[in-house]
């Protein structure tokens, strides 16, 4: 369990300290929100209900760019090796990388949330149950990237490979996370949206444990 | 026996690297892999170590495999007492700030400057320091000498003792000056 901890915050100290992603994925948030506040403006109503699907849709864009940072930091400096050299099985290597990206999404996902309130006028009345759907789609997206950025890990071209494999598997999650901002959004009651956040519950358990059942023999060389 | 491999064998794509080869270590025991580039030692230090699954063939490892590889890997925005430090916490371990200053001083590293200003060589050194401090019961070695300084090379012969001590060695090399020292010599021949 430690290790797992002790993996998630070295690659967060690596990442703010090379703040080669993080930066680029607040960059083309910020140039995207703004393009598309442009695009659906002026009319508050207008910007108001689109603001649902220009927060997921942006988040899984920014996530696709985040993606690669949880095994292209060991590849940047070729220390994987060591991650595998570590004794034991293999499953605490997902779930240390899954922690991090999943803190580096839960990050970007608040500076969202922030950005789409003042440029789509998104209410944050409800600002629990944006949370908790925040936290539980980044989950769901985090434990499909993660467990395809270390497939792809040692491979050429794997930057254009990720989107690609990734985005099919995270429809769901982006699915049910739009639907359900989209009803908070509407002010309508969170026991009418449950289904929503109970599907959302279900790929999250699904994709962890697949990935982290599956991870361990994908890394053997 | 530390290590005890029988009929291994490596394939990359159609090529052939490592083919039935049998090899064994003994606790206290030190071998050097010797032969001609691209003949696999460093393939077959790989497959021992556990990073590299082999065609076919059996291996049985009896302890923790350590391997200093060629040239090696650490995180560039870290200091040395900093790739140190996580590097012993994901191996499971609580180490210390003065063991890990201790560790750096006995190979005569600095502390805190970032590796991004490391040589080969002194990231060689960070890599024994690490190696010394994880102490691992085998000991495999790619081409350790390549790059150090004389006074490097002191050090890796204190260190391969220090590991004889602990457990069992291999190492590969092209340098001839290691083989009377080693118990026994592996030739290894193309496939």
């Amino acid at each position: 369990m430690q290790r797992i901890f002790w993996l998630a915050w070295r690659d967060l100290v690596l990442e703010f300290r090379g703040r080669t992603g993080i930066l680029s994925a607040l960059f083309f948030l910020a140039v995207m929100l703004f393009i598309l506040a442009m695009a659906f403006g002026p009319n508050p109503q207008d910007l108001q209900k689109a603001a649902p699907g220009v927060l997921w849709v942006a988040l899984a864009f920014a996530g696709s760019l985040l993606a690669g940072r949880a095994f292209g930091l060991e590849v940047e400096d070729g220390t994987l090796d060591d991650l595998l050299l570590t004794p034991g099985s293999r499953e605490w290597i997902y779930f240390g990388k899954l922690l991090f990206q999943f803190s580096l999404l839960v990050l970007v996902g608040l500076a969202l949330l922030v950005l789409t309130a003042g440029l789509f006028y998104l209410p944050l009345q409800n600002l629990g149950w944006f949370m908790l759907v925040l936290l539980l789609g980044s989950l769901g997206y985090a434990a499909i990237s993660t467990f395809y950025a270390g497939m792809l890990a040692r491979l050429r071209g794997r930057e254009v490979l990720l989107p690609l494999l990734l985005f099919p598997l995270v429809i769901p999650v982006v699915l049910a996370a739009v639907r359900f901002t989209q009803g908070l959004a509407e002010g309508i009651p969170v026991g009418e949206l449950a289904d929503w956040l109970r599907l959302l519950l279900v790929f999250d358990i699904l994709y962890v444990t697949v990935c982290a059942l599956i991870f361990p023999y994908m890394l053997e060389g | 026996m530390l290590i005890e491999a029988q009929a291994v064998a490596k394939r990359y794509g159609r090529d052939w690297v490592l083919k039935n080869l049998d090899f064994c270590l003994a606790r206290g025991e030190t071998v050097a892999l010797v032969g001609p580039n691209g003949v696999g030692k460093t393939t077959l230090l790989r497959v021992l170590a556990g990073l590299v699954r082999p065609t076919s063939g059996t291996i049985k490892i009896h302890g923790r495999a350590g391997f200093l590889a060629n040239p090696p890997a650490f995180h560039r925005h870290f200091s040395g007492t900093e790739n140190l430090l996580f590097s012993l916490r994901l191996d499971g371990l609580v180490p210390d700030r003065t063991q890990i200053h201790q560790a750096l001083d006995q190979v005569g590293l600095p502390h805190d400057k970032p590796l991004l200003s490391y040589s080969s060589g002194m990231r060689k050194r960070l890599a024994m320091a690490r190696l010394r401090l994880q102490c691992p019961d085998i000991w495999l070695l790619d081409e350790p000498e390549a790059t150090l300084d004389s006074q490097g090379r002191n050090l890796l012969e204190s260190l391969v003792q220090e590991a004889r001590g602990i457990g069992g060695v291999v190492i590969a090399t092209h340098d001839q000056t290691w083989l009377s020292r080693m118990d026994r010599v592996v030739q290894l021949r193309p496939v």
